[in-house]
């Protein structure tokens, strides 16, 4: 599944009419892309409303950054890359804001559990970066060259954090499992 | 290759090595399990996603967005109107100074026009205070040199008393001119070559008769 693939005008379509002013040209990048990006939002920051706050400053800036962007940029990536940086803005202000500065442990795993479920906790528990990985490849069906291409990763990189992603998390399950 | 337990997990790593994986775990109840396991994070991840409608959000964006744009616009309009004030200010300061130039250029051109050709009044009574003394003393010079001329007979005193003849005419010529512009300094200065001519010209007389 190719991220951001829009069938009635392209990419490169879509930001020269934005930069024009062109609002439903923007409406179009924005429906193709808003549902994933509210997903990724929520993912990084475990809050709908936190995740739509971070979702709208990303198109803000995503607009207001169509001014400089080349023709022949790819959209998805740079629009994605965006949005991680809005979501780590926010995630930073939320953790200044919040009164103990530690973060909780992740839960444990709990037992007996749907495994859809105990993945979801599971992946609380594995390094951010496999994380991300798994989450853009296997949850909101990246390639590698995309995912790659978001976190500005050579794609190798991509390909390897995956396997650990996965590789952690068998184990995790395995364990919770016995 | 004879595929053991310890081999699962350079096989999830490669994917050519997956079949034979897949043999083994066909008599393998752990490696049938992790095997699984490691299809059903790929098969359930897409279900971990989170979907919910926000028919909100982008009637928001666009909000900011046109009011974004409608603060853009004005900026620019403010912009463009400076910037016609400023060209405007430029061209009234551009005709000021060209008007300026030329009002001082003529002031500057017009005293030395003036002066070369029209005299004050002042100069004028000056000019023909002195013109009167200088006719009286040629006048006085004439009457010496007339008796010369009158008894002489020879071809120099001849064309002397015609060419004093000529002056005198063109003499009295000019002055009836100068009684009608009397600020002409061209005129007086016409003039006042043709009594030295006349002067000249009677200074001959007497000389050539001496």
């Amino acid at each position: 599944m190719a991220a951001g693939r829009l069938t009635a005008r392209s990419d490169a379509d879509l930001i020269q009419a934005s930069k024009r002013g062109d609002l439903s040209a923007f409406e179009e990048i924005y429906a193709a892309h808003a549902g994933r990006m509210k997903s990724i939002a929520f993912h990084l920051l475990a809050d709908r409303a936190d995740a739509e706050d971070a979702v709208q400053e990303a198109f803000l800036k995503i607009y207001r950054a169509a001014g400089g962007i080349q023709s022949d940029t790819v959209l998805a990536p740079w629009i994605y890359r965006i949005l991680l940086n809005c979501c780590y803005d926010t995630g930073r202000k939320r953790r200044r804001q919040a009164e103990s500065p530690l973060e909780a442990d992740p839960p444990a795993i709990p037992a007996n559990v749907p495994l859809q479920v105990a993945i979801r906790h599971a992946l609380g528990r594995i390094h951010p970066q496999y994380r991300m990985v798994f989450w853009l490849f296997e949850v909101e069906g990246f390639r590698h060259s995309e995912v790659a291409a978001i976190l500005e990763i050579p794609e190798g990189t991509s390909k390897k954090w995956l396997f650990e992603a996965k590789r952690e998390l068998k184990r995790l399950l395995t364990e919770s499992r016995a | 290759m004879t595929f053991d337990c310890k081999d699962l997990e350079r096989a999830l790593a490669i994917p050519e090595l997956l079949p034979e994986a897949r043999e083994h775990a066909k008599v393998c109840d752990a490696c049938r399990r992790e095997l699984w396991l490691w299809s059903e994070m790929s098969t359930l991840a897409p279900g971990l996603r989170e979907q919910w409608e926000t028919p909100e959000l982008w009637p928001r964006i666009r909000e900011t967005l046109a009011a974004q744009q409608k603060a853009d616009k004005r900026q620019a309009r403010v912009s463009r109107r400076n910037w016609y004030m400023l060209a405007g200010v430029a061209a009234v300061m551009l005709i000021a100074v060209s008007v300026l130039l030329v009002t001082y250029s003529r002031q500057g051109a017009a005293p030395a026009s003036q002066d070369s050709d029209l005299l004050t009044e002042q100069a004028l009574r000056e000019v023909e205070k002195s013109e009167a003394a200088y006719r009286a003393s040629i006048d006085k010079l004439a009457r010496l040199a007339e008796t010369r001329l009158k008894s002489s007979e020879n071809p120099g005193a001849v064309t002397a008393r015609e060419k004093l003849l000529v002056l005198d005419s063109e003499i009295s010529n000019v002055r009836a001119t100068v009684s009608h512009n009397r600020f002409n300094a061209q005129l007086q200065a016409e003039l006042a070559l043709l009594y030295r001519d006349k002067q000249d010209t009677l200074k001959e007389i007497l000389q050539s008769a001496q």
